[in-house]
């Protein structure tokens, strides 16, 4: 900050015309240092007013900072301020071998952690040139969570989402639903959240027993209740009344901004990764892109609860279909060698490994210390792997010198790009509106500050 | 199983490989897509990998380059779907030096740089691929790609955050993900990782890359 822009020492000085004159126009640069917001008085035009909304605002989902420009009520101009967040996840994974790249991904963006893991092993495994050996059973598993997943990420978006709104009936009945869906993944991975589930090569262990009936018990419950919420909101006149017309984004500026996922299936175009570039086979599964005309928050709120009831279709596919066999490739160089089991204090490695390991064969032993410690090496080369999160595109855009650590991740995270578009979906807004379109665009700000 | 009738083979495997080998295995779309780009830009160089098409184009064309892949109504790429670096440093580089494998390690000398990445993906085609080109990595510079894809706005805020990457033209090129007032690149390969403090004797961890563990 030059000395001229700098406010004179008595308070009432900044009145001064000969100092306004000098300031600069509009303030481009805020620096997150803190006492810039003194400065802020001398540069403002007239009656426009420069409002910080966050780093910690309740309503901005997370620790998003907006810097508006306000015209009495009206938006003028809005400044994304990110990287409250940041952690160097990317960094981080440089210095780790390829698997426990895994435990690091999956806390990037934690309301979708099990895409996070499968476009991460996906990236890995073509990488290895083993995309088509993983087996059956591990891909339709992966297809399983992943679809449970996304039902429970866009049930944290109604809940979050119905709560800046004041609806505090839809936040409890959102995270309520998504407590049965997180019931299941701690059955299956013994964590709620974070699971490190997916590894390169397949997935860490095998189903429970009776996991499959009570997965189909869940599924029937969260038809219904999903229908519960609808009737409480589709019709509602307030949520309309909130929803409609406001966040609007056509499809052009959509594809401009890199825009993917119910934003911009909202526009009206039918762009789900899912069809068009299908993984882990997702495409012997019966399902539907929805999509609406409005490209507003209201047909954002349409197109997650249809989104909802296909995701639970699939799971359903999957489990009717679910196919025998290995969950990990077979490939014993790269497949993990231990064989987890549920032990009396959680889950662990199997007794019966533990048994041969230190018992029966010094050759395994070698093999398990040298695959857990070093990890394998991956192949030169440069891969992105890219599935449909529940916000859009999640690509991993991975490079490997050759080694048994990543040489880069660079993450492509659906929320960072819908960050840059919320000036253009904000301009002309009401303060109370910018609410409802950011929670719209549904941010992740662990996706975003990575 | 054979990988032709496994469903979970990626796009580029499942289609007909119509050239093997290391360098090139692309399948038919995605080689008459290049086709059709080597056609009007005979000077890119190009690489596939896994089934992934990578053109290869000097930075001072690259945004023409974009401005083509976007227009064009066969290539026709509405996306701008990643933006990323890869730092390379210069100097003499060890490769494969690890004591369990046996590959013999060679010494290569090298100019730094640093890798550009944009990831073109089409929504109306369903057709995806990568434009690269390389910058030095000392005050490296490169042209905004703003106005072809607004997308590029906060992507190349981000390489130059992590890269130091000056991409001229740009609106508003601060950093997006650090402080505003922090030194260095972090992504860069020769940015210091530095090590922790112990409270016990003095003691300390040393930074990852430096741990003999």
């Amino acid at each position: 900050m030059s000395d001229l822009q700098r406010p004179p020492a008595s308070g009432a000085a900044w009145a001064d015309e000969s100092d306004r004159d000098r300031a600069p126009a509009r303030p481009r640069e805020h620096t997150v240092v803190g006492g810039d917001w003194q400065e802020l008085p001398n540069v403002v035009d007239d009656d426009l007013m420069i409002i910080n909304m966050g780093p910690q605002h309740p309503s901005t989902h997370g620790v998003l900072r907006l810097v508006l420009t306000l015209d009495g009520e009206r938006i003028l101009d809005t400044r994304p301020v990110i990287g409250y967040l940041h952690t160097g996840i990317e960094k981080n994974l440089e210095y780790r071998p390829w698997v426990q790249g895994v435990t690091f991904v999956t806390r990037m963006d934690y309301l979708a952690p099990l895409h996070n893991e499968l476009a991460y092993c996906l990236a890995v495994e073509k990488l290895l040139g083993i995309t088509g050996d993983i087996p059956e059973r591990a891909s339709a598993l992966r297809v399983l969570l992943t679809e449970f997943n996304r039902v429970a990420s866009h049930f944290v978006w109604l809940a979050t989402g119905g709560m800046e709104l004041g609806s505090t009936t839809a936040m409890i009945f959102g995270f309520r639903e998504r407590e049965t869906i997180l019931d299941l993944f701690e059955e299956v991975s013994g964590l709620r959240m974070n699971h490190a589930f997916i590894r390169p090569g397949g997935i860490a262990m095998d189903l429970p027993d009776g996991f499959v009936p009570r997965a189909r018990t869940a599924i029937s419950a969260l038809r219904d209740r999903i229908g519960e919420i609808e009737d409480l909101l589709t019709e509602n006149p307030i949520w309309i009344e909130r929803l409609t017309g406001v966040g609007l984004l056509t499809a052009a500026q959509c594809l401009d901004w890199g825009v993917t996922g119910p934003v911009l299936r909202s526009a009206g175009v039918a762009h789900d990764l899912r069809k068009v570039t299908p993984y882990c086979g997702i495409e012997q599964y019966d399902f539907h892109v929805p999509t609406t005309d409005t490209a507003d928050a209201y047909g954002r709120y349409l197109i997650r609860m249809e989104e909802m009831r296909q995701s639970l279709t699939i799971c359903e596919q999957v489990l009717d279909s679910l196919p025998e066999g290995a969950v990990m490739v077979a490939d014993a160089k790269i497949a993990w060698p231990a064989q987890l089991a549920l032990g009396p204090d959680g889950i662990g490695n199997a007794q019966e490994h533990i048994d041969r390991i230190m018992g029966k064969s010094m050759e395994a032993l070698i093999h398990h210390f040298k695959l857990v410690t070093e990890g394998f090496t991956v192949p030169e080369g440069q891969v992105y792997a890219a599935i449909e999160s529940p916000r859009g595109e999640l690509g991993y855009h991975v490079t490997s010198s050759g080694t048994n650590k990543p040489y880069r991740v660079k993450v492509r995270d659906p929320s960072f790009l819908h960050i840059g578009v919320l000036p253009t979906m904000s301009h002309g807004l009401q303060v109370a509106d910018i609410i409802v379109a950011v929670a719209s665009v549904d941010p992740v700000m662990g996706g975003v500050d990575r | 199983m054979s990988r032709d009738d496994n469903p979970n083979a990626t796009l580029g495997e499942q289609g007909d490989v119509i050239e093997a080998g290391l360098d090139v295995q692309l399948s038919r779309e995605l080689a008459a897509l290049r086709d059709h780009l080597v056609a009007a830009y005979p000077e890119l160089e190009v690489l596939g990998f896994r089934g992934e098409l990578t053109l290869i184009a000097a930075p001072e064309r690259v945004v023409e380059l974009l401005r083509f892949c976007r227009d064009d109504e066969t290539v026709r790429c509405e996306l701008l779907a990643d933006l990323s670096g890869v730092h390379w440093p210069g100097g003499t580089i060890e490769a494969s030096a690890q004591e369990t494998t046996g590959w013999p390690t060679y010494a290569e000398e090298r100019e730094g740089r640093i890798e550009i990445d944009y990831l073109l993906r089409s929504v109306a085609h369903g057709h995806a691929f990568r434009v690269r080109t390389s910058v030095g990595d000392d005050a490296p510079r490169l042209a905004t790609a703003t106005a072809v894809y607004a997308a590029a706005d906060l992507m190349e805020r981000e390489v130059y955050d992590f890269f130091g990457v000056a991409f001229d033209g740009h609106p508003d090129l601060t950093r997006v993900l650090m402080p505003d007032d922090w030194d260095g690149h972090p992504h860069r390969k020769d940015y210091p990782l530095g090590g922790v403090e112990v409270d016990f004797k003095g003691a300390t961890i040393p930074p990852p890359d430096e741990r003999s563990y």
